[in-house]
């Protein structure tokens, strides 16, 4: 069996999530990304159990792993018990830790969530923090959101809420300590590395493209990745 | 083989069979059947596979053969079964006792309940429909129509239910369902010219010698599709429809489709009458919650225990003929055994 | 539809949900868009019920979202978990109740795996320790906060001030019910109903006098989809569920749409009004969107609280128009005004939702 292979033998969650796959559909059946994108799980799946080292590296640089929404509908249907959604957690976990999520389009984007919700769960403790949501990022949050975030205290205020106030309650501060807990929890087990992973494939990438690189999300790389959409993701474009 | 008794459990195609074959040795056999009629599950059905012969022909032919010597009990159950040295006592639930030198169970298949396997709606949908309740359609030879009164436009037919489906408990392959499907799809094709009618389907096991070409016919005279993709969900229309949705995987799409009319081939498990057996005689199953016999292959029809025998599908899913063999065979064991015994 | 077949299918997935003493764990999302929501549920469960619910400040995200975005290996989400897990110890409960759903199908995943594989267990205590000198017990009861309500839908209802009754027609409210992804899909058993036919919100509906309406996109995912979401250039994805599934319930003419997860209501209500921005589409009668509700505020409409104090006023699709029919008195004064009264402004008008001030 080749190295891929291998290495993807190492995550109990590929031991859980590929039992022996008999290609009868029911995932590709329910599944919301096959609905819209260029995406199959059926065929993720199939690839996964043919150990084909070449295409297995195939998958892991393209964007078809990027497709899944993990909603995990596959996993109620299917009747031997695979579950497309969660191999597609493993076989992104590998493609960033070797670097190949950079030779996708779609892949590249995992920086922009490293540096959005990956920084917030480190600097707030939360994933989605009001404060760090904009309306021109986020057009669709509508005239409300605006509305929230110019009065944070007094919205949440109304709540209840102990707004980055010590003590339990909504959107309430967490302490310092707790926030130190999390990093260290991501030092030992491997969050931290990942993250520099991100940054330093991505560099390197940048590098390539020829894009500018800096941290922060008004970097000309991080902005290329969060908007640029090559429109050939849908169901009949290749 | 005078003065032998065989009580037989069972009045389906394996035990009517085995019965006669043991009375034409003048074996005495008693035969149970716990419904009212004898011919199991075949004699509620229309026309078989491949040749589409009337079933009464099965039935007819298995009732007609069974000897007059034979005791026949139907509507009757089995309560207690007893060994003691090599002879079996039967207490049945009109309180008579039997006694016999061997033991027969015949207790075939009972069909998948298909309401089990929720994501298709089988007693919630009323067009979502059973292999076993479209059967029943043919038999009274109406017209086949939905539940709105309306003639079905667009048949689906929906392959392995309740089979090759560990999310149900059932890893194997009930075997006649495929052939019984590529039957029904011609029957319906011939019973509502223009009507469209879809397979959906894994594999499509035609085993048998003449199933391939039924399977032929029923695309070059009848035009039956033939999607490769086990069907995934299926949801009603407000106008009663069923909505579709699967994976044509030979194309690598997936599809949502409107039926008319959703028939479901319900596979083949093991009998609540075998269950019942197997509470009171403390009987194991294998892993596929069938009777286990001693050696699949070389004792198909004998158990560990002497003096008890195996016939029919309470074994495993079978054919018709696979049947009639099976029980032929059984009838064979038993009097080897019988013989045995004597000397 | 034969509902006897459905209610069979309810009797066989039933699960145990403690009866009091519960450990809450808040939900990322839902505190930023759905404040009101998670008061509420404290609130009901003080006050209205009298049981013992408690909150440890120091609790975090469980990563889901971060998780599910694929950004965190297994090892932290799993260590952070068990975090979670040892502040509960430290407190002294059992019963975990978390308000995410992504969160209840995280918890029941790794406690899965780590049954089915103790030395990953062994291993995630080995990192705790290390990292935080933390220890933890496993929950003895894990439900998510829609679980406690559907237990208690009778009691809310019995306290309830206002039934579900469009008090014009005297028809019941059609209600679409959305539920959460990793509420059933991932391990059925653990959900009420299971996966194909989940109870949780049908029971909560029915008790408090509406009707449900099935339609036949029900199950379909509203579209978070995580990365599918959170990066821009992805959202098409998104919106494309959420619009799949109004266009599938549209013709049954819901007046309002049910949800237990945090994301979906704020999808639902947010895609609402971005196509009806971007294609004038409206899904409800009369220009108007389908007002989408938590099950807290739902509650809460039926418990007769005023709905600012639910936080009706965070949605971007107005609730008004369902109170109106309800009868549920709201002074439209005070809709925007802040925690103590004071005058903070108002969100512009909406172009093509239909809005009343």
């Amino acid at each position: 069996m080749g190295r891929l292979y291998d290495l993807l033998n190492q995550d109990v969650r590929f031991i859980e999530g590929l039992k022996a796959c008999i290609n009868c559909g029911t995932c590709t059946a329910i599944c919301p990304a096959a609905e819209f994108y260029n995406y199959d799980p059926r065929i993720l799946v199939t690839t996964l159990q043919s150990r084909d080292e070449e295409q297995i590296e195939a998958l892991l640089k393209s964007d078809f792993i990027w497709y899944c929404g993990e909603c995990m509908s596959c996993k109620t249907r299917c009747p031997r018990g695979n579950v497309p959604g969660m191999l597609i957690s493993v076989v992104r976990s590998l493609s960033q830790d070797l670097g190949y999520f950079v030779e996708s389009e779609k892949g590249r984007q995992q920086l922009a969530i490293k540096r959005t919700i990956g920084q917030w769960i480190l600097d707030h403790g939360y994933c989605i923090y009001p404060q760090e949501i904009e309306l021109e990022s986020h057009p669709e949050q509508g005239p409300v959101w605006g509305w929230i975030t110019d009065n944070p205290k007094e919205v949440f205020g109304r709540f209840e809420a102990h707004y980055q106030e010590e003590g339990p309650g909504i959107l309430r501060k967490i302490p310092q300590e707790s926030l130190d807990e999390l990093k260290r929890i991501f030092d030992v087990t491997g969050g931290t590395e990942r993250f520099e992973k991100l940054e330093e494939f991505s560099r390197k990438k940048a590098e390539e493209m020829g894009i500018e690189f800096s941290p922060g999300q008004k970097s000309e790389y991080y902005l290329h990745v969060y908007n640029f959409n090559n429109n050939k993701h849908g169901k009949d474009e290749h | 083989m005078m003065g032998k008794k065989v009580i037989v459990i069972g009045g389906g195609v394996a035990g009517l069979e085995a019965a006669s074959s043991l009375a034409a040795f003048g074996i005495q056999v008693t035969l149970i059947e716990k419904e009212e009629h004898l011919g199991g599950h075949v004699g509620q059905w229309d026309r078989l596979f491949p040749s589409r012969r009337p079933a009464k022909e099965i039935t007819g032919y298995l009732t007609e053969r069974l000897n007059e010597k034979v005791i026949v009990h139907t509507g009757t159950e089995v309560q207690k079964i007893e060994q003691s040295g090599k002879t079996w006592n039967i207490l049945l639930n009109n309180s008579q006792t039997l006694v016999s030198d061997a033991l027969l169970l015949a207790t075939g298949f009972d069909l998948f309940e298909a309401r089990k396997k929720e994501e298709y709606g089988y007693g919630i949908y009323d067009n979502v429909i059973t292999s076993a309740d479209l059967e029943k359609k043919f038999a009274q030879h109406g017209q086949i129509l939905n539940a709105q009164g309306k003639v079905p436009e667009r048949v689906g037919f929906v392959h392995c239910v309740g089979s090759r489906d560990e999310k149900v408990g059932n890893l194997y392959c009930s075997r006649v369902c495929c052939v019984t499907a590529v039957k029904q799809a011609v029957e319906v094709s011939e019973m509502i010219p223009g009507c469209e009618v879809f397979c959906f389907y894994m594999d499509l096991r035609m085993f048998g010698l003449d199933f391939e070409a039924l399977y032929k016919e029923s695309q070059e005279k009848w035009g039956v599709h033939f999607i490769r993709g086990r069907l995934s969900e299926a949801f009603e229309n407000q106008d009663g429809s069923v909505l579709v949705k699967v994976e044509d995987t030979l194309a690598s799409r997936p599809l949502k489709m409107k039926v008319d009319l959703l028939v479901l081939m319900s596979g083949m498990v093991t009998s609540s009458g075998t269950k019942k057996l197997m509470d009171i005689m403390g009987l194991e199953t294998d892993e596929n919650h069938f009777l286990q016999p001693a050696d699949r292959q070389l004792q198909a029809n004998e158990t560990g225990i002497p003096g008890l025998f195996l016939a029919g599908t309470c074994t495993s899913p079978k054919s018709i003929d696979e049947t009639i063999a099976d029980s032929r065979a059984a009838a064979l064991r038993i009097m080897e055994y019988l013989n045995s015994v004597d000397s | 539809m034969n509902i006897e077949g459905k209610k069979i299918i309810w009797k066989e997935y039933q699960k145990e949900i403690a009866d009091d003493d519960f450990f809450y764990v808040r939900s990322c999302v839902r505190q930023s868009f759905f404040p009101g929501s998670e008061t509420t549920f404290l609130k009901i469960l003080r006050e209205v019920l009298g049981k013992n619910i408690s909150e440890h400040p120091f609790h975090t995200t469980c990563t889901g979202i971060a998780y599910h975005s694929d950004i965190v290996p297994f090892e932290t989400t799993m260590t952070v978990i068990a975090r979670q897990f040892a502040l509960m110890t430290e407190a002294g409960y059992h019963n975990y109740v978390p308000s995410c759903i992504t969160s209840f199908g995280m918890y029941n995943e790794v406690l899965d795996t780590w049954h089915h594989f103790p030395e990953v267990e062994k291993k995630v205590r080995e990192f705790l320790k290390t990292a935080t000198g933390k220890e933890f017990e496993k929950p003895k009861n894990l439900v998510h906060s829609s679980d406690i309500i559907y237990k208690f839908r009778k009691e809310i209802a019995a306290k309830g001030k206002y039934r579900l009754i469009n008090r014009f027609t005297g028809e019941p409210i059609r209600i679409v019910e959305h539920i959460g992804c990793h509420y059933a899909k991932i391990f059925p058993s653990k959900g009420i109903g299971g996966a194909e036919y989940p109870h949780v919100l049908v029971g909560m509906i029915e008790e408090w006098g509406g009707e449900v309406v099935d339609y036949p996109e029900r199950r379909h995912c509203c579209g978070f989809g995580f990365r599918q979401y959170v990066v821009k250039a992805n959202r098409g994805y998104s919106i494309a569920c959420s619009q799949k599934k109004f266009e599938s319930m549209m013709p049954y003419k819901p007046e309002a749409i049910l949800t237990n997860c945090p994301g979906c209501p704020f999808f639902f209500d947010r895609w609402q009004y971005a196509l009806s921005e971007m294609e004038g589409i409206t899904y409800g009668e009369d220009g108007q969107g389908i007002p989408v509700l938590t099950y807290e505020e739902l509650a809460g409409i039926v418990l007769g609280y005023d709905p600012w104090d639910l936080g009706l006023q965070t949605h971007q699709v107005p609730v008004e128009p369902l109170l109106d029919k309800i009868g549920i008195p709201y002074d439209p004064e005070k809709k925007y005004l802040g925690k103590n009264g004071e005058y903070i402004g108002k969100p512009a008008i909406a172009g093509n939702l239909k809005f009343c001030h």
